[in-house]
Formats: structure tokens, sequence, C-alpha cells
């Protein structure tokens, strides 16, 4: 391809103004010496000048409004989602943190604390086990009874 | 790059930074998507869409990034999943004389002045958005975001996804498949 071919190929490119600040200038040197480039480059302008002004459709009041309205649903929505998630996470550290402390505090309360490392130690787990599950599920029926008024709820919205 | 405010507030969790870019960007996301899917329904139907996936993807969008590219290519990824399931043919098939959304109103440029300026501007436009709409998706794409979005070929790259070497190429071939059309339909030029 010679030099008069890439320039012609530029033409486009230029009257969009979508070519680097070189090849503006090799385009520029070129035209002024080829009437046939700058001929073609002249056809290009009034196709792009056109496409810079064609009309904007423009969207409905109605559809901005309901844009607006279903966005910021769906924001409230997720800010509540991610609020919850970062109650649950506190929730359940705060869960473990009651297991485990309950643990020292029925041994201490029932005088075996010393017995934690004794011979008693697998009745005293059994125990704490048994303890600990009640408190889970305790806590798993709150969070299902939570769910199901919280639907209720939304049922109702 | 400046970081755009609305989008650190609304990153933030202010409602009132997503009105604002909604009023702000209405226009040309809705034209955008307009040009790509054709039909005003579809593209209503997408514009509250995108929101919905800017409202899902705000948290993880870096706000020193280029918002207009991020929200284009959401628009666009969108719009490509519709087109591939409701008509895979147009992704790639011309469809002539489908431009129906603009009215006549719409057509005319307050920057032309006499009557019959103002009817030769609102032909030539007719001509070329009626040419445009015959084009494949990729290119009317193209020409809507070099011309009427005025990107950056770099960002144009970005929001299809493509190397800024193939972006120019398609907005060459998209003009010169553009100016065929004109000379197909308008013999000789007549059409300017």
């Amino acid at each position: 391809m010679n030099e008069h071919d890439k320039i012609r190929e530029l033409l486009a490119l230029a009257a969009a103004d979508a070519l680097t600040s070189a090849e503006e200038e090799q385009v520029a040197e070129h035209v002024r010496s080829c009437i046939a480039c700058s001929n073609e480059l002249e056809a290009w302008r009034p196709i792009a000048s056109e496409l810079r002004r064609l009309p904007t459709p423009q969207p409905s009041s109605w559809l901005v409004q309901a844009t607006l309205a279903r966005a910021e649903a769906k924001f409230t929505e997720q800010a509540e989602h991610d609020w919850n998630h970062r109650l649950m996470i506190i929730v359940v550290a705060f869960a473990w943190l009651l297991t485990i402390a309950s643990w020292a505090v029925f041994h201490v309360v029932s005088g075996r604390f010393e017995r934690l490392l004794g011979p008693q130690f697998s009745h005293t787990w059994i125990s704490f086990a048994a303890f600990t599950a009640l408190e889970w599920l305790a806590g798993g029926v709150a969070a299902v009874m939570l769910a199901i008024r919280q639907r209720g709820e939304r049922r109702l919205v | 790059m400046a970081v755009d405010a609305d989008v650190v507030r609304l990153r933030r969790g202010d409602l009132n930074a997503l009105s604002e870019l909604i009023t702000r960007y209405q226009n040309r996301l809705y034209r955008y998507l307009l040009r790509i899917v054709r039909q005003p329904a579809e593209a209503e139907d997408l514009f509250q869409q995108t929101w919905l996936r800017v409202v899902e993807k705000i948290r993880s969008f870096d706000a020193n990034r280029n918002f207009d590219a991020w929200l284009f290519t959401l628009a666009r990824n969108l719009a490509i999943d519709h087109l591939r399931r409701i008509r895979p043919e147009s992704l790639d098939e011309p469809l002539a004389n489908s431009w129906h959304s603009e009215n006549v109103a719409d057509r005319i440029s307050s920057k032309d002045h006499t009557p019959l300026d103002h009817a030769l501007a609102a032909e030539r436009r007719t001509e070329i958005s009626e040419a445009m709409a015959g084009l494949p998706m990729i290119y009317r794409e193209v020409l809507t975001l070099r011309f009427e979005d005025e990107m950056k070929i770099e960002e144009i790259a970005q929001v299809t996804a493509v190397p800024v070497s193939t972006a120019k190429s398609r907005l060459r071939r998209s003009l010169e498949q553009l100016r065929d059309a004109l000379e197909a339909r308008y013999p000789g030029g007549t059409w300017q």
C-alpha cells in the first residue's frame, strides 16, 4: 500500500476527528498536494457533520420517574440487605462469644470449673453441648419466625 | 481524571445522587440503547434495567475510573443479552426502514434558520438516520458513541471491549457502509 492509499483510508477517520495528532499531520500534509484526497475529505465532512447533529430521542418523563422509583426501591432493599448481613455477622459473633463465655460460667456455677481438664470432662462436655444446642435451636426458631414475619410485611407493601 | 462527586455520593448511599445521575445521563443512555435495539419499548425496558444494575454494582465500581464508560458497558451488555435472547439475527443483520422513533419536530435543529433550511436539514437527518438504522448493530453503536456521545476512540474501545485499533477500524468501516448506503439510496450525492 503506497502513501496515497494509506492516507485515503484515514480520511473517514479524519472527518470523524478520530486520528492521532501524528496521523492528522500526515493527512493535512498529503491533502495539500493531492486534489483527489482533498475532495474525498470534503465528501466525508457533511456525513460527519450531520451525524453530530442527529436529533436526540428523549425518554418520556414517565420513564425517568418510573426508573427513579424502581432504582430507589432497589437501593433501599439493597441497603436493608447489607444491614441485615452485617447484623447477622454481629449476632453470630455474639452467639459464639456467649457460647464460649457460658461454658466457663456453667462450670463456675456448678462448682466444677477445676474439673475441666479432669476425668469427668466428658460428662461436662455433654452438658455443655446440650446447652449450646438448645441455645442455637432457640436462635434458629427466632430467625425463622422473624423471616416469616418480614415476608408477610413485604407482601402487604 | 476528575472523580465524579455524584458517583462518590451514590457509593455512600445518597439517593439524591442517584436522581442526579439518572437526570444527567437520561438522554444519552436512552439514545444509545435506542440506537442499538431500535425499538422504543425495548430501549425503555433496558434503560430501567441498566439503572437497576448500576444500583446493584455501584459498590464495586472504582470511583477513579470513567463512569461514562462503565455505565455504557453495563447498558451494552444488557442490550446484547436482550438481542441474543429476542432477535439473535439482529446483532449482525441490518434492518432497513425501521427508524420510527422520531417525529418531524425532533429532526429540526434550532441552528437551521429559514423554513427552507429547516426542511432541508430535517430531510438530510432523516436520510442519515434511516441509513444508519440499516447498518449492523456494531456499526450503529460505534457511530452513536463517536458522533452523538462524542466519546474518544479509547472510550469506545473500553465500552465495546475491543482493542483501540479494532474500535478505529470499526468506526472507519461504519462510515464507509453509511456512505455506501446513502449513495445507494441517493445516487450522485443528491442526499447532500
